[in-house]
């Protein structure tokens, strides 16, 4: 069984690799889409699945990222790579105090609180005309998307890696002991304040590193696009889909959810408000643990 | 502007406010819930008032009743058939619901759009103000106001002088208490709910003659609840309604002396500070 | 006289204008077993929630190995060797019993395994060993109250609070847990401090004991000095005492 699934990630990472080379321009914008979104959903999954705290507001690091990305490009024209690169540390270095301010509220606070802080950067960034306002901020023409793609790719496996050596983790460990009861966790020495901002920059920097590959790939950006609630859905939804707090969780949502969230949000927007949230709704009825621990559930049912 | 003109606006904003936020207040009072689609609802209602007024010549004040006891009807079905049937598997029960109605905004963002079209609509009905002196009082925010008032001091009554008043407070101070008392749980959060969005219908039915209104701009009022409820204090009527004046005034100052596009951030900004400054509220009880 | 491990100092907390302790002094000195009891609401939890960090007295001092501990956060004061049991028990409902316990095990090793092999010497020892993968959820209360005492173990304490941790048991497996308590100073616990109602057991097993009511200390002493005490029997041991320690 080990053996099935190694072989099956390896043929499919060689076929990830080998895809720009190979396949036209819309098939490997769609899997460039789809690594956006899956690296977003692993961003969101580790402060929200694993530390518990769930955030309406991740996507204000890939607002910034983008953002960083884009002034360190056209102010000091830099390589893309090295400014995306840069544009995810600053979402990590912010990410510090705005984590020690923002994790002192809970549940319904943290997430609202994460919700307003996202419009709070939109509102900001559209009012400073430094930023290019509400028109964006633009790039000089003529990006190379095979290297966004192999760029996006590298974050989204090493947000999976990550992910990977969290959940084997002593630090994994701290974190699911603070989302299951967070005062016990403390008097169980563990140092609750330090794990959670630890889990949210490490959150905000995948986040900010596939925005700062967005905005090269768009060659722009604009405030209601980089500070985009319907992403944050997204990533919720693709998570919570998939198995919040699991490995492969935000993966198989990510997946599967990308191709109804294209097809949809082109053509039929409100079809995709309806069945995106609709999911949601259903989804935590019926299937709360999502798919990765069902399927698990049912192995290993079998297995005895 | 004069300064007078722009507090009365002010406060009148905040009779807006505290409309719509009051509905949010029970439910978030008793169950701890924060209903994200309660703007939803607000807005829906709204719309729907436009199109009857638009192809049946209703006005709201007449569709107000049927508004009210659809929006219960509404609220109760939320609870009944999809809250309570969360299994609280998700990391705790608060995020469960918390996500549910999440999810369950955009539902109703989307089916909005489907059925109304993402154009504005308003009633123009009560269009004209009041003047006193040179101050403007529009009629149908004072109208908004006055209601708002009247309900907080209806809601306050209710649930300190009828028996299901006490059931409900009851449930929202000691659950097991509650319990141990006789109380049916499930039929005090169901009523509460239904409560909550009955008066987000009628919110949205008042709100109908004062702004323009698509489908969208119901995260916005679901925001200013949240930040209302927030400041003003968990569960607490005259709190609420305090909060909302704080909230309508910082709108139309910040609006004012600083613009427009930066007040849209007002809400939040003040309702992350008293978070995390005063997180009991103004006048709430001690969260614990 | 053996030295003190921990100095509550003239502690109090107020809460709204209520002293749930108002001006608490006791020491536990190590190789004991102590018991603080009275009635309820008399603000022995809440002495436990100061001690373990949880709550900052409004005034006084809480001394630990010398050291002042007050405004510690609760991680420091676990690291520096107190650990506490919850009167209601809190497990980590999705994790397994033995990660329930590897999660205290972390404070002395740094790898996950390594937390893990340690947490399986504990779990086997309060007899959950066949337990050890199920998820802590679908424990039984008798089993979670043992898992409640492993998890604290896994800290490996020099203090150990055990917070009301006979209530819901029957009167053998009271007996039991007694056993176990006694048999805890195997481990190289330096004392233990206990919250409890069943007088039969403090009797038996402890050999301080010290009576809070509302918010005051009203007697301290070893256990037959405390059963025949006047203010003790007036405040709250209603019915004799009948068995003899």
């Amino acid at each position: 069984m080990r053996k099935l699934a190694v072989a099956a990630a390896s043929l499919a990472l060689i076929l990830l690799v080998v895809a720009p080379l190979r396949l036209n321009g819309y098939f490997v914008n769609l899997i460039y889409i789809t690594m956006v979104y899956v690296g977003l959903a692993y961003g969101w999954n580790i402060i929200s699945g694993y530390a518990g705290y769930f955030s309406f507001g991740q996507i204000t690091f890939f607002g910034i990222g983008a953002y960083a990305t884009g002034f360190l490009i056209n102010g000091l024209h830099w390589y893309w790579m090295v400014a995306a690169l840069a544009g995810g540390i600053v979402a990590l270095v912010l990410a510090g105090p705005l984590g020690y301010v923002m994790l002192r509220l809970r549940g319904p606070f943290f997430a609202m609180g994460m919700f307003g802080m996202a419009q709070t950067v939109r509102v900001l960034i559209t009012a400073t005309p430094a930023t290019g306002a509400g028109a964006g901020l633009f790039l000089p023409p003529g990006s190379d998307v095979t290297s966004v793609y192999y760029w996006t790719l590298a974050v989204t496996l090493g947000a999976i890696a990550l992910t990977l050596w969290i959940d084997g983790s002593a630090f994994g460990l701290r974190l699911q002991a603070l989302r299951e009861d967070e005062q016990v966790a403390g008097t169980l020495a563990v140092n609750v304040t330090r794990e959670k901002i630890v889990a949210f920059m490490l959150s905000a920097l995948i986040a900010g590193l596939i925005g700062g590959g967005f905005i090269y790939f768009l060659n722009y950006i604009e405030p209601d696009a980089a500070f985009s609630s319907r992403l944050d859905l997204q990533s919720v939804v693709m998570t919570v889909l998939g198995g919040v707090g699991t490995v492969w969780g935000p993966l198989v949502g990510g997946v599967v959810m990308t191709q109804i969230a294209e097809a949809l949000w082109a053509r039929y927007p409100q079809g995709y408000l309806i069945v995106f949230g609709g999911l949601l709704v259903a989804l935590l009825i019926l299937l709360p643990r999502g798919i990765v621990p069902a399927v698990r559930a049912r192995f290993a049912a079998a297995d005895e | 502007m004069h300064v007078v003109q722009l507090v009365v606006n002010g406060l009148l904003l905040g009779g807006v406010f505290a409309l719509s936020a009051l509905g949010f207040n029970i439910i978030f009072g008793v169950m701890r819930v924060v209903n994200l689609a309660h703007g939803d609802i607000v807005v829906l209602a709204a719309l729907l008032c436009a199109y009857e007024f638009g192809t049946l010549g209703f006005n709201p004040l007449i569709v107000l009743p049927a508004a009210i006891a659809g929006g219960f009807v509404a609220g109760a079905a939320i609870y009944a058939f999809l809250l309570r049937r969360l299994p609280g598997e998700i990391a705790s029960g608060e995020a469960s619901s918390l996500t549910l109605t999440f999810g369950l905004s955009f539902f109703l963002v989307g089916s909005g759009l489907a059925i109304f079209g993402g154009t504005f609509r308003s009633v123009p009905f009560l269009t004209g103000a009041l003047y006193v002196g040179a101050i403007s009082v529009p009629e149908a925010k004072l109208l908004a106001f006055v209601t708002a008032l009247i309900l907080a001091l209806l809601l306050g009554a209710f649930l300190r002088f009828t028996p299901v008043g006490c059931a409900i407070r009851a449930t929202s101070q000691h659950v097991e208490g509650a319990l141990a008392c006789g109380v049916d749980i499930d039929r005090v959060k169901t009523l509460s709910f239904g409560l909550g969005t009955a008066v987000a219908a009628a919110a949205g039915t008042l709100l109908s003659m004062i702004y323009d209104l698509s489908p969208q701009m119901g995260v916005e009022f679901t925001v200013n609840a949240f930040a209302v409820v927030v400041i003003g204090g968990l569960g607490n009527y005259a709190g609420c309604f305090l909060g909302a004046m704080i909230l309508g005034l910082a709108d139309e100052l910040t609006s004012y002396y600083i613009g427009a596009n930066l007040a849209e951030a007002a809400p939040y900004v003040l309702f992350i500070l008293v978070s995390l400054l005063r997180p009991s509220g103004l006048l709430g009880r001690r969260v614990t | 006289m053996s030295e003190s491990l921990l100095v509550v100092d003239n502690v109090r907390v107020a809460f709204g204008g209520v002293d749930a302790l108002g001006g608490v002094s006791l020491d536990v000195r190590a190789g004991e077993i102590f018991c603080l009891i009275g009635p309820n609401g008399a603000g022995k939890t809440t002495l436990f929630n100061v001690i373990s960090g949880i709550i900052r007295p409004d005034a006084g001092d809480v001394r630990f190995l010398g050291q002042s501990i007050v405004g510690w956060p609760a991680h420091r004061i676990a690291l520096a060797g107190i650990a506490r049991t919850y009167q209601i028990v809190r497990p980590f409902s999705a994790l397994s019993v033995l990660d329930n316990v590897a999660v205290g095990a972390l404070a002395h090793v740094r790898s996950k395994r390594e937390a893990r092999v340690r947490a399986h010497e504990i779990v086997d020892f309060v007899g959950l060993g066949p337990l050890a993968r199920r998820r802590a959820a679908s424990l039984t209360l008798t089993q979670r109250k043992r898992l409640e005492v492993a998890r604290a173990l896994a800290l490996e304490p020099k203090l150990l609070l055990l917070d009301e941790v006979m209530a819901g048991l029957t009167p053998t497996e009271m007996d039991g847990m007694a056993e176990f308590i006694t048999g805890l100073g195997t481990r190289g616990i330096g004392a233990i401090c206990g919250i409890e109602h069943v007088m039969r057991l403090v009797m038996r097993i402890s050999q301080r004991i010290v009576v809070l009511d509302a918010g005051k200390t009203i007697a301290e002493g070893n256990p037959k000095a405390i059963q025949s005490d006047p203010r003790v029997i007036e405040a709250y041991l209603g019915a004799p005492v009948s068995e003899a320690p």
